[in-house]
């Protein structure tokens, strides 16, 4: 039957000619919704690369849309005139211990949330989803607050106390829906066996998810990678100051030096964005999966 | 669904105690593994979200002791002499900010995803480039956006307009204060808008294709197999990603801070913008500042509550 429907509905395409004007219009559409789609996306990237790639005289005194000479005397003053390295391994170190101490977090408490029974999980996993949603204006006064009074500023320490306050719940989440698509029988050979819970997560549970909770601790990662706001307001001293802070340190009041901010951009920022491009497919199912599931 | 194998289980297991019949099978271990991600909670969280509700009855400067001035900063903002215009200029801003992003990412996404869910030659190469700007740092987003719209000659957008649609006065895209609320919403679409993308994407994915070829059959064009179908199938995606969207959008500094501090004349300062401008940058009047947020937090209860209920839910039948 749905044969014979799809040979007539065709055949009436046919008669009307219309099969080739629709796949005729949407040709067109589709090259120029997306032709536009790219331009839009991709302009803000070519302007940084050039930007980054011009000379002082095409940038400000005979401004130009494309490079007359291209140079690379922004980077190398990015390397050699601030403490770009420093920056990276302040950020580094920084990014690993919020991700380190986040998904130790994560993992544990998911295990706790999707296998073990005890009175109170309900008002854990409300509290998880809650504070994930908790709005980051309502507690940057206190915080700011706080960290001044324990004179957490200019240390790394201060900065992964507050980038837990925004990766732990969120990893948490993620990968409590992640644990919830493990079948629970998995474990229950091992658990017969007398295998301890914290030996059957090691051992059966986190082998399974790891590429679950590898798309997790990205995110960890690059969100504590990428967060400016509390570095530039806690972080002041140089030898101190991770990717952000050091950017900041380019603007002299309304004195923007734009070809090494953006020299410095596009160092500081090719490895994560690399890294996105390539894992692409799975952040998107890890994205999609945590924040909206059914 | 671990209800299902608990009589097996409890049969492996020691018999159970008073303790464990009243607060669970595992209540030991549980709350041993859910010890740290508490502390957290308790310390990172919880306290310093009471400690916004105090400091918003005292009045505080950094540095300085606090004194208990019950609602006295609540009325300052409403009514007050000093910061009641701007407050009140700060709800308007806000909600435009908000409202104005949120339809126009919605809208765009929306247009993205259906553009990449149609199958062509290098699908997943463009899908990979329309998502880049959510993959980019927010702060070098923001400069690169400070840059484009810079006010001399050498800004992108007006080199491009002196330079080629031979236009001989500069504008001012954030430092006129009719244009810079609106420069500011475009770089808030630019980086927002894939993420709606790929939450839509998502979404389309998971229609089956034979509603579309049922309709398609009964000779239902593009338009209404949109309507009929891809709308109503990605009401709760969208439902979701709004409210997300929202309260991340609304609550967020980071654009308005690169871009213009609040000014030109207030025209962009939302409302975390003020609470900054009060409490840190300016007066450094904490308590006035923690009072804008807590303010603010009421308006987006509705929201976590329902996404609570949603998130909870899609949880118990994973």
């Amino acid at each position: 039957m749905a044969i014979a429907a799809r040979a007539r509905s065709q055949t009436e395409r046919h008669a009307a000619s219309t099969w080739w004007a629709r796949n005729g219009v949407r040709t067109v559409v589709m090259v120029i919704g997306l032709s536009i789609f790219t331009l839009w996306t991709l302009f803000p990237f070519v302007w940084i690369i050039e930007t980054s790639l011009k000379t002082n005289k095409d940038l400000y005194q005979q401004a130009s849309l494309f490079p007359t000479h291209i140079t690379g005397q922004h980077y190398s003053e990015v390397i050699h005139k601030t403490k770009f390295l420093t920056y990276i391994k302040n950020s580094l170190f920084v990014s690993i211990g919020t991700t380190l101490i986040a998904m130790v977090i994560g993992v544990l408490s998911a295990y706790a949330m999707t296998r073990l029974r005890f009175r109170g999980r309900t008002f854990m996993a409300r509290a998880i989803i809650v504070t994930y949603l908790v709005p980051g204006a309502l507690l940057f006064i206190p915080i700011t607050q706080i960290a001044l009074q324990l004179h957490l500023t200019n240390k790394a320490s201060g900065l992964i106390a507050i980038y837990l306050i925004f990766t732990v719940p969120f990893c948490t989440w993620l990968a409590i829906s992640y644990f919830n698509t493990i079948p629970v029988e998995l474990e229950d050979a091992a658990l017969v066996d007398g295998a301890t819970r914290l030996q059957s997560l090691v051992r059966i549970i986190i082998p399974l998810a790891l590429p679950a909770l590898a798309v997790i601790a990205l995110f960890a990662f690059t969100n504590a990678w990428n967060e400016f706001f509390f570095a530039l307001l806690l972080v002041t001293k140089d030898s101190e100051k991770t990717i952000p802070a050091g950017l900041g340190g380019l603007i002299n009041g309304d004195v923007f030096q734009w070809g090494a901010l953006m020299a410095m951009s596009i160092l500081s920022s090719a490895p994560p964005i690399l890294v996105y491009l390539i894992a692409q497919k799975w952040v998107v199912s890890g994205l999609s999966g945590g924040a909206v599931k059914g | 669904m671990a209800t299902i194998s608990l009589g097996k289980r409890t049969a492996a297991v020691s018999p159970r105690s008073v303790s464990q019949r009243l607060l669970g099978r595992d209540w030991r271990l549980a709350w041993l593994f859910l010890l740290p991600l508490t502390v957290v909670l308790v310390v990172l969280i919880a306290y310093p979200f009471v400690a916004a509700i105090i400091l918003s009855l005292q009045h505080k400067v950094v540095g300085g002791p606090a004194t208990w001035v019950g609602v006295r900063n609540y009325r300052d903002l409403l009514v007050g002499a000093q910061y009641g215009a701007v407050f009140r200029k700060s709800v308007w801003v806000s909600f435009v900010y908000t409202a104005v992003a949120i339809a126009v990412k919605v809208s765009l996404g929306m247009c993205m995803a259906l553009l990449l869910n149609e199958r062509f030659r290098g699908r997943m190469v463009m899908r990979a480039l329309l998502f880049l700007p959510w993959a980019m740092p927010t702060l070098i987003t923001a400069l690169t956006w400070r840059w484009i719209y810079d006010g001399t000659p050498n800004g992108l957008l007006n080199l491009i307009r002196i330079n080629y649609l031979q236009k001989d006065t500069l504008t001012q895209f954030l430092a006129n204060p009719r244009l810079a609320l609106w420069s500011v919403i475009v770089v808030v679409v630019w980086q927002g808008t894939p993420f709606y993308t790929m939450m839509l994407l998502a979404g389309m994915q998971a229609i089956p294709r034979e509603q579309y070829e049922a309709a398609a059959m009964d000779g239902a064009n593009v338009f209404q197999r949109f309507v009929f179908i891809t709308l109503p199938s990605l009401k709760p995606v969208l439902i979701i990603t709004c409210l997300l969207s929202t309260i991340w959008t609304a609550n967020s500094v980071n654009f308005v801070f690169v871009l213009t501090r609040g000014g030109p004349a207030n025209a962009t300062m939302t409302f975390p913008m003020l609470a900054y401008e009060i409490g840190i940058d300016g007066a450094r009047q904490l308590g006035t500042a923690a009072a804008v947020s807590v303010m603010f937090f009421p308006l987006f209860i509705v929201a976590i509550v329902f996404l609570t209920k949603r998130m909870l839910s899609t949880e118990g039948r994973a």
